[in-house]
């Protein structure tokens, strides 16, 4: 009759590990502005708008994950009444029984499904037995959830918060479809409290999601997938095709290929989010605008680098503060070479983390000498001094981020050497001349990033005055210029595989 | 209310004046100049050292501002 193939949508509709619904595909655009229309409809009820969002968030998880969708759904379960279990408790020793529950429940779930043939094959590579890979598929988010759970049952050990009474309010916490696969690794504390309050958007919160979905969408596509394929993959595929300059160029452009790709999704996230009355933590704040490592750390991942901090290095540290500046060291290192293991089970994000724990524990050892320093040459408000600390410390993240990308750690090394050795600056032209768009395009990723952060809240109360079609006209012109621009199917997110 | 000496150990501490610093019950420790993360250990022991009392872990880890540290101080002062 109407010529529908009903086995088409249905396609469209049932898990396919190939097709998650990414963010930035036009059909996740299409069912986000349905859902957008009901729950507008709904607004002045909070069951209907929240009986909806769930449903629609299990929709998303399952479209991604399939079966999977159950351990999320038991994930919730187990969490909410560990919480309970524990506000309940009298005494501290039961406070103790349901957190040893829950790290038990938590962390052996993550542990088996991505860490299992890691340990297998290092037993294997030792010589420590004889055994077999498992056939396990990690479940899509699992890092972030599982680290979104934890937290609530930590906060309620620390005493920071109470356990929450409504099943319904965590279990949206939980499966909450905006940051399930990849965060912000939001708070209990923070996101509960939201889901009781009434639905209302003012200007300026339109504004913002509007202009944190375009950038998001400037920077993953345009950005992010195209110098990928263009430039950084072909290098890091095999770096001793190319000169020292061209490798170099790579490496940069990786570190704001995965700025790009990564602050990107949580500026979507964090927009979508926002259009449905939610505000997440924010997760990235100019990263290379760092003066030094630790402060690249405040800037770079926050919601995964401020969880480490207030339930590894804190307990760490306040365990170990007899050893003074050696206890501050071990829990520094410890903690960022758990920060390596969380994005993978590799010998290279463990080294990586390790990179990162040494910087830091370095940075806190030449503290003291560096401070008398500038004091001495009057340096501290000095902006040369600032934009040489910029400098280096883009260049020390850019450097470990040669291990995150490489294929393997003899790549990582050529790729070095191939700086080292192999430079040959005037090639630099000929790659401008030949890769034009793609050194355009890392150009005006770095420029947009080092402009100063005002402009951003100048440009959103600029659209926030705007009447709503203009702004229609807004995005749709950016989206039809970043559609210009991609040059094949949207790539995967890099921080899906985490 | 925060006493003078619990005041006067943080600010030794930080190296900062305490006639230009203010901290009462609900200063939380970024508020502080200087009070970051990782010295945050270092004025916990000096805390303990000049009160000659002994915090566990967990205690400090559940102070979210000046005004529970002291009342934790307090608790074992009084003892």
């Amino acid at each position: 009759m109407l010529g529908i193939d009903f086995s088409k949508i249905s396609d469209i509709l049932l898990f396919d590990p190939r097709d998650p619904l990414l963010f930035g595909s036009s059909l996740f655009f299409f069912l986000f502005v349905a859902l957008l229309l009901i729950y507008r409809l709904f607004a002045k009820s909070n069951n209907a708008r929240v009986s909806i969002l769930i449903l629609f968030s299990m929709f998303i998880y399952y479209k991604a994950s399939g079966i999977f969708l159950l351990l999320l759904i038991l994930n919730a379960v187990a969490n909410f009444y560990f919480g309970k279990g524990m506000g309940n408790s009298k005494t501290q020793g039961g406070k103790r029984v349901f957190l040893l529950l829950s790290l038990v429940f938590n962390l052996g779930l993550l542990v088996y499904f991505k860490y299992t043939n890691f340990f297998i094959q290092a037993i294997i590579d030792f010589n420590f037995g004889n055994l077999e890979l498992l056939d396990i598929i990690m479940p899509l988010g699992i890092s972030f959830y599982t680290f979104k759970s934890l937290s609530y049952i930590l906060d309620i050990y620390l005493e920071m918060m109470e356990p929450t009474d409504s099943f319904r309010d965590y279990f949206l916490f939980v499966t909450f479809f905006p940051n399930i696969l990849s965060g912000p690794i939001d708070r209990a504390a923070k996101f509960l409290p939201q889901v009781k309050k009434d639905y209302f958007l003012t200007d300026k919160d339109i504004a913002m999601a509007l202009m944190l979905i375009m950038m998001g969408l400037v920077k993953k596509i345009m950005i992010a997938d195209y110098i990928s394929l263009n430039f950084v993959d072909r290098v890091f595929d095999e770096p001793v095709r190319f000169t020292g300059v061209e490798n170099l160029l790579a490496v940069y452009g990786y570190a704001l290929q995965l700025y790009c790709d990564f602050s990107g999704y949580s500026d979507i996230a964090i927009g979508i989010a926002l259009l449905l009355g939610f505000k997440l933590m924010e997760n990235f704040n100019y990263p290379f605008k760092a003066k030094s490592i630790s402060d690249f750390w405040k800037r770079w991942h926050i919601s995964l680098s401020s969880w480490l901090l207030d339930y590894v290095f804190r307990p760490l540290q306040i365990g170990l503060r007899n050893w003074r500046k050696a206890g501050n060291i071990i829990a520094l290192v410890i903690t960022f070479v758990l920060v390596g293991f969380w994005h993978g089970a590799s010998w290279a994000f463990l080294f990586w983390g390790l990179l990162h724990g040494i910087y830091m524990a370095v940075g806190l050892i030449v503290q003291g000498p560096k401070k008398k320093f500038y004091l001495k040459y009057k340096l501290n408000n000095s902006k040369i001094l600032g934009a040489i600390q910029i400098f280096i410390t883009f260049n020390l993240v850019a450097f470990s981020f040669i291990f995150f990308r490489a294929n393997d750690f003899e790549s990582a090394i050529d790729v070095v050497k191939q700086i080292i050795y192999f430079f040959k600056p005037g090639v630099f032209v000929q790659f401008v001349e030949s890769f034009t768009p793609t050194f355009v395009l890392i150009f005006l990723g770095f420029f947009l990033h080092f402009l100063p952060s005002s402009l951003n809240d100048k440009t959103v109360t600029l659209l926030s005055k705007m009447n709503i079609f203009v702004q229609a006209i807004i995005l749709t012109l950016i989206i039809w210029l970043v559609a210009q621009v991609q040059s094949a199917d949207l790539q995967p997110f890099i921080y899906f595989q985490f | 209310m925060i006493s003078d000496r619990l005041k006067k150990i943080i600010c030794d501490e930080l190296y900062l004046d305490p006639e230009t610093i203010e901290i009462n019950d609900e200063t939380q420790a970024p508020e502080v100049p200087g009070w970051d993360s990782l010295n945050h250990a270092n004025i916990i022991v000096a805390i303990e050292k000049d009160f000659g009392v002994r915090f566990k872990g967990l205690e400090v880890l559940k102070c979210n501002n000046v005004g529970a540290l002291q009342r934790l101080i307090d608790s074992k002062v009084s003892l």
